[in-house]
């Protein structure tokens, strides 16, 4: 039990040290950048004088590390400060833009989910027969098309095709739930494709394993049918390594959804991201970085735990 | 049972896949009064003073109006004020205030708004340190309210130039929540701004002008770049999108859709840092704007749709224009190599152009120019920014060898010039020649409207003589509209005005 609680302990900390030195990386890239927000937002017709009053008035005249620090002083007290393009509270842009990204993720990772598990249990049933090489040549493909251009060859036969609405219509959940949903397939089935595929593979290979070991050739013995023993003993014990590699999707399904927003003019984090560089939005831009290093940190800290429930073996390390 | 599992499977997979072409139904035709205008630049000011991005203007154009109004010809109107007087020297301005004019707050315009929004604007509200709001409003010395209830506005010195900047809005008195609510006299009140999603404007039911406007509702919703808003208006999301390519507006159905277009009262221009070497040696300057082909330029850039421009004003400004200038600098290599051998450089030399990534015609002319320079031995380096470090090195810090931008202006012809001043903030060229520093300051004071021409005409004939830089064009302005409205008109200036634009066939 006492290791237990070290164990997690330890992984709190793992998880703080790596927050803290993602928000010196921001710090320090954005030290370097060069551009002055407050002409950024005045464009260049704009005289020197408003450019200044501007700044003080911002308080963009302070040394960058003395508003580093009540940053971080912010945001202990859960208060990330406030946009300086948007004048709004950071939390609540962003608290804006999370349903898109979420959304998207979530769906994405269900289709992972939906698609890879049949296609990999099929393909693993007969290795090396018509099926599993169908299976294996259309993931070779998936895994080749990168999110943006599955995102515009999708939009391409929606939009021009098809002539859907969907695409670039963002309808949010509050309003229509299911609008919500039906406009963030699209996006998230661009970003899921790839992922099929890599946990298509990924399955496929660990239940084959599994499949060869001698506790399934003893489990047929004692007249055990095929489905009981795949869903009993093989899936379990390929679950214990895909915990780890859905962890991985998740976040990587994460960094894709901010590309294509982009891409299908959805209104999520990463056009958010995009715009808080471009307009060098500090106390939006560190925000929305430290939020999606928190996200992807706590994700591995969450696929730890659960593995070392899955396998106690796991703990021990 | 082999069998079944097979068919689970199978049936799960498909019905995922089925998923994602179940996304949605096909639109149906939109027959609300409203429209929607795609704009690519994420709004963020919507105080009426503190808005200096081109972006921003155009959305709060139809909340806030000034005591004049500029229309889609670029001519400047009476709006809040029925009548202007200006003294014979220039120095004082008298405004006669419109009645019966409400605000969005239901309270009426009266002279006591106007100047306490001009104060506002002119930086001589209490606690204001006197640093003027709009820039050009700085030289304002006192505004006061007459005998006779009109509003005079007295300057520091004579400026027979200050006209148009009395487009500034006009808010209520005391009023300073400009930016999270903002309250004007336009055609459209604001209604709410989701940021970088949309502006909501809805119908001012109590507009002045009688019968206008004709929308009950007009959404501005941000579009990532030109491909999106596309996109968009091919699945009717969006009903107008402004600065078009000519060929992105030749993709679109038209049936569905009208190209409207106007001049932009833009001046691309191919900057050439004065004070670098070899750009501060004027026979170097001539040979480039010799070797460059504009007309090329605008067919690779803008598909044709452009005015040629030799110096530093577009042809829109009427009569300020000098027409004598049209074809100095036709393209001529010979002589162009002639005068870099003057100079010293018959083989020519290495220089980097910096351009802002985020400005697709910019990036474009400048590919162009490295390779039409190559004919007199420039070795052009293209080296692209972006927005912020474009504005902080090369605008402002002027750390830079050339560059590619156009530079925008309201209509009035001095706001074009003064950049040329030799200690202007925004003279990034760092042009410097006493003589055009003396003909500049003369015409804010000099009142004669022949002599006032005459003297633009003078400077930009020292503008191109100097061949300060490389005046490019003055690109289209091309705009594709719904064919569901009508009476939409291009402005020559960052404006999306709605006021006029209804259903069609109503």
């Amino acid at each position: 039990m006492q290791s237990k609680a070290r164990y997690l302990a330890g992984k709190i900390i793992e998880l703080l040290l790596t927050l803290l030195v993602v928000s010196w990386l921001v710090f320090a890239a954005f030290s370097i950048i060069p551009g002055d927000t407050a002409r950024v937002m005045l464009g260049p017709n704009a005289s020197e004088a408003q450019v200044e009053l501007l700044r003080e008035e911002m308080g963009l005249n302070r040394p960058l590390l003395s508003r580093y620090g009540s940053w971080l002083l912010g945001l202990i007290t859960f208060n990330p400060g406030t946009s300086y393009a948007y004048n709004v509270g950071v939390g609540e842009l962003m608290a804006q833009r999370l349903p898109v990204t979420i959304g998207m993720s979530v769906i994405a990772m269900i289709m992972v989910i939906l698609v890879s598990y049949p296609l990999a249990i099929i393909s693993a049933r007969k290795p090396g027969k018509l099926g599993d090489q169908i299976c294996s040549v259309i993931g070779h493909i998936l895994f080749a098309i990168p999110p943006y251009v599955a995102s515009l060859l999708l939009i391409l036969l929606a939009g021009s095709v098809f002539s859907l609405a969907t695409v670039g219509n963002y309808v949010k959940p509050s309003e229509d739930f299911f609008g919500y949903v039906g406009c963030l397939l699209l996006p998230s089935f661009a970003i899921a494709l790839p992922k099929i595929a890599m946990s298509f593979k990924f399955l496929r290979s660990s239940i084959i394993e599994q499949r060869t070991s001698d506790y399934v050739r003893t489990s047929k013995s004692h007249g055990l049918s095929d489905m009981k023993i795949l869903i009993r003993h093989v899936l379990p014990n390929s679950n214990v390594s895909s915990i780890t590699i859905i962890s991985i999707i998740l976040s990587d399904i994460l960094g894709g959804s901010l590309i294509v927003e982009q891409v299908f003019n959805l209104p999520g984090l990463g056009r958010l991201l995009l715009s808080a560089i471009s307009r060098r939005d500090f106390p939006l831009l560190s925000g929305i970085v430290f939020y999606l290093a928190f996200i992807t940190v706590l994700l591995y800290f969450i696929s730890d735990i659960a593995a070392s429930l899955a396998d106690p073996r796991i703990r021990l390390k | 049972m082999q069998h079944s599992v097979t068919k689970i499977l199978v049936f799960a997979t498909a019905s995922v896949t089925a998923l994602g072409s179940l996304a949605a139904c096909s639109k149906k035709p939109d027959d609300s009064n409203s429209a929607t205008v795609g704009i690519t630049q994420e709004p963020a000011v919507f105080d009426p003073h503190t808005v200096v991005a081109a972006g921003d203007e155009e959305i709060i154009y139809n909340i806030y109006e000034g005591l004049l109004k500029f229309d889609h010809q670029g001519t400047l109107n009476p709006c809040l004020a029925t009548e202007y007087e200006i003294s014979d020297d220039a120095s004082v301005y008298t405004f006669t205030i419109r009645e019966g004019v409400k605000f969005h707050d239901g309270s009426d315009l009266d002279a006591n708004d106007v100047v306490y929004s001009l104060k506002r604007a002119a930086g001589l509200l209490d606690g204001q340190d006197n640093v003027a709001l709009v820039s050009e409003l700085d030289s304002i010395k006192a505004v006061d309210v007459t005998s006779d209830g009109k509003v005079q506005v007295t300057l520091e010195e004579s400026n027979t130039e200050l006209l148009s900047y009395f487009t500034t809005g006009i808010i209520p008195e005391g009023y300073d929540n400009c930016q999270a609510a903002p309250v004007g006299t336009g055609p459209f009140k604001f209604d709410s701004y989701n940021p970088g999603l949309s502006v909501v404007l809805v119908k001012n039911d109590k507009y002045w002008q009688n019968g206008l406007p004709y929308l009950d509702k007009v959404t501005f919703k941000v579009c990532a770049d030109m491909d999106t808003g596309l996109t968009e208006l091919n699945n009717g999301n969006i009903d107008i999108f402004p600065y078009l390519t000519a060929d992105r507006a030749a993709q679109l159905d038209p049936a569905k859709f009208n190209t409207l277009s106007n001049g932009s009262n833009m001046v691309q221009i191919f900057a050439l840092n004065n004070s670098v070497k070899p750009l501060d040696d004027v026979r170097v300057r001539k040979a480039i704007n010799y070797a460059v082909n504009r007309k090329d330029i605008i067919s690779v850039t803008m598909d044709g749709a452009g005015v040629e421009l030799t110096t530093a004003m577009s042809p829109a400004m009427g009569s300020y224009y000098d027409t004598s200038l049209n074809g100095t600098f036709d393209q001529d290599i010979d002589k162009a190599k002639s005068l870099m051998a003057e100079a010293g450089y018959e083989n020519g030399f290495d220089i980097t152009c910096t351009v802002p990534s985020s400005y697709l015609i910019h990036v474009n002319t400048a590919v162009e120019l490295a390779s039409e320079l190559k004919a007199i031995g420039i070795n052009l380096t293209i080296e692209q920014v972006d927005w912020a470090t474009w504005l902080e090195t090369v605008y402002t810090g002027r750390q830079y060898e050339t560059t590619v931008i156009a530079l925008t202006s309201t209509y009035a012809p001095y706001d074009v010039l003064q950049r040329y001043i030799s200690d202007s903030d925004g003279n990034f060229i760092n042009y410097n020649n006493p003589l055009a520093d003396d003909l500049l300051r003369q015409i804010p004071v000099t009142t004669d409207p022949a002599a006032r021409t005459e003297l633009y005409h003078k400077v930009l004939g020292l503008l191109t003589e100097d061949a300060c830089s490389v005046y490019l064009q003055d690109p289209t302005t091309i705009t594709v509209v719904s064919t569901r409205l009508e009476g939409y008109y291009v402005y020559p200036m960052y404006v999306q005005d709605m006021s006029t634009v209804k259903l069609s066939g109503n």
